[in-house]
């Protein structure tokens, strides 16, 4: 068993729908974006294109932030998802220098988004956050555990995400990746990341 | 603007960049990693030349600037009270086999010296614990001088510290640095004519290695076809961190103990100008090792390697 995630570049609309569900589940500080949507501009005027690139950690199958961590904090799970056990972590922060594909953050401060101070759903989310540690998607354990999808799977509007089994040859992930040329980003680093992309 | 917001205008920026600078290692609370490593590299190269030597005052140095490092590297984790977690991944971590190491050489360190300076002490310094201790100090030391170049080079997501040259060249530093801990010690052990005259151009050997090393590692870096790798480099000789690297580390420390080096080599070096040789050389390192820390650029997430369509 090995979850995965394949997203359709060709069905994303940038709506970052993605990153503000991820942001409402997680109740992330500010500066913190466990799914987040790059844009990117190609070509010159008058043949000029948008491209789009949601991303979010890769659950890799070699996980180099795992390698480096001293204290174990930083832990592969059974079904290959990649998480952080905030009470074992010292926040040397060496994960996020080996993440080649920044998704490690560190939360250095308690942080809200408004000046008058944490609203009272801040106070509830970001409670179960530690401060001075690292902190990372986990492609949403809890949900999981409870027979859900992770919550950016389940608020795409234009269901350009798929979850599910990549050790299974008949799952749909493993499917639209053999069918329609799934891709991860970097496979020249050899991390074997679990997150593919449908290309555009 | 708070300094709250400034910093999260700074956050969301560099999330939009293509070439995003690190800033975990090296700035705020992140300067005090950079302290820690290069003390405790000067701690065990001059524990190595103090013992060849025979230069009882540089041991004691060497203790106090590895007590010194490890204080510094507790400065910079989030959760300090937690460091003694940091033994537990030795088998796969830097970092951890880093921390055993200092470990290693404060416990040695303390055995070994504690007899021959505290008067009391409980063993002697012929004694088998004593020993015991040199033999760990000597361990640490070793891997003292080792670890932190792999600490960097397992950095995957910073193209411009993966250079194969990189531990070589934390080596050639940490050697430097003993040198130059011996030059300033000089000034409690007996002053600089009691020093063996080979050291000065020890300094100069090394010196010369360390330039080659890092002339080589730029020179992979620019040849690499790695965009980051190049950002770095722009940034560290021509960018954001361009002055720390000529004012530091060129004109503080290499021309001024170069010329210090061939006065001594034409003629008598006073004490005074052997120490502040020491200090300018061992400034240099740090700035040399702040520079190239800064400089670090992640590596895109999005490249022309991504492929869009097929
Ligand atoms: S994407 Fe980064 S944080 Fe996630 S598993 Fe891979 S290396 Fe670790
Ligand atoms: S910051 Fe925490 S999770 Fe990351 S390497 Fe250090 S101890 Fe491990």
């Amino acid at each position: 068993m090995r979850w995965g995630m394949v997203i359709d570049l060709k069905r994303c609309i940038a709506c970052y729908g993605c990153q503000l569900s991820c942001k409402a589940e997680n109740g992330t500080p500010p500066g913190v974006f466990f799914a987040r949507l790059l844009k990117h501009e190609e070509g010159q005027f008058p043949t000029v294109r948008q491209l789009f690139l949601p991303v979010l950690c890769n659950h890799c199958e070699e996980p180099p932030c795992v390698e480096v961590c001293p204290t174990g904090a930083s832990f592969k799970t059974e079904d290959g998802i990649v998480d952080i056990d905030p009470d074992m972590c010292v926040g040397c922060r060496s994960c996020m220098m080996a993440c080649p594909y920044g998704n490690r953050y560190f939360n250095d401060k308690p942080q809200h988004y408004f000046p008058d101070g944490p609203t009272p759903y801040e106070e509830r989310r970001t409670a179960r956050h530690q401060t001075d540690v690292v902190m990372k998607c986990n492609f949403c354990r809890d949900r999981l555990a409870v027979g859900k999808e992770p919550a950016c799977v389940a608020n795409c509007p234009a269901v350009a995400r798929y979850f599910g089994d990549l050790d299974d040859p008949n799952s749909e992930v493993s499917r639209l990746i053999k069918d329609r040329g799934g891709f991860p980003l970097h496979p020249e680093l050899g991390t074997k990341p679990s997150v593919y992309y449908l290309p555009a | 603007m708070t300094h709250a917001s400034v910093k999260y205008e700074r956050m969301l920026s560099d999330l939009r960049m293509d070439l995003r600078p690190q800033r975990e290692w090296g700035e705020g609370r992140g300067l005090f990693l950079v302290i820690g490593h290069f003390v405790v590299g000067i701690a065990a190269g001059a524990w190595l030349f103090a013992l060849i030597f025979d230069r009882p005052a540089a041991l004691v140095a060497a203790f106090a600037l590895a007590a010194l490092g490890g204080l510094a590297h507790l400065g910079f984790l989030g959760k300090p009270d937690r460091f003694w977690r940091m033994s537990m991944r030795a088998r796969t971590s830097w970092i951890s086999r880093g921390f055993i190491g200092l470990s290693l050489f404060l416990a040695g360190a303390a055995l070994y010296l504690a007899p021959q300076y505290l008067p009391g002490t409980p063993w002697g310094s012929e004694s088998l614990l004593a020993d015991a201790g040199y033999a760990m100090a000597l361990v640490g030391m070793v891997v003292l001088m080792g670890y932190m170049g792999f600490v960097y080079t397992s950095a995957k997501a910073i193209p411009f510290w993966n250079s194969p040259l990189h531990p070589a060249l934390y080596v050639a530093y940490a050697l430097r640095g003993g040198v130059a801990a011996l030059f300033v010690t000089a000034l409690a052990d007996g002053g600089a004519g009691e020093l063996p005259a080979v050291l000065l151009p020890l300094w100069g050997g090394i010196t010369v290695l360390v330039a080659l090393f890092f002339m080589l590692e730029i020179h992979g870096a620019l040849t690499s076809g790695n965009e980051a790798a190049r950002r770095s480099v722009h940034d560290l000789l021509a960018g954001r961190v361009a002055v720390y690297f000529y004012g530091g580390t060129l004109v503080l420390g290499l021309f001024v103990p170069a010329y210090l080096m061939y006065t001594g080599l034409t003629g008598p070096l006073s004490a005074g100008a052997m120490a502040l040789l020491g200090v300018s050389s061992a400034i240099g390192d740090f700035f040399m090792k702040y520079a190239t820390i800064r400089a670090g650029v992640r590596l895109p997430v999005w490249t022309h390697l991504t492929p869009q369509r097929r």
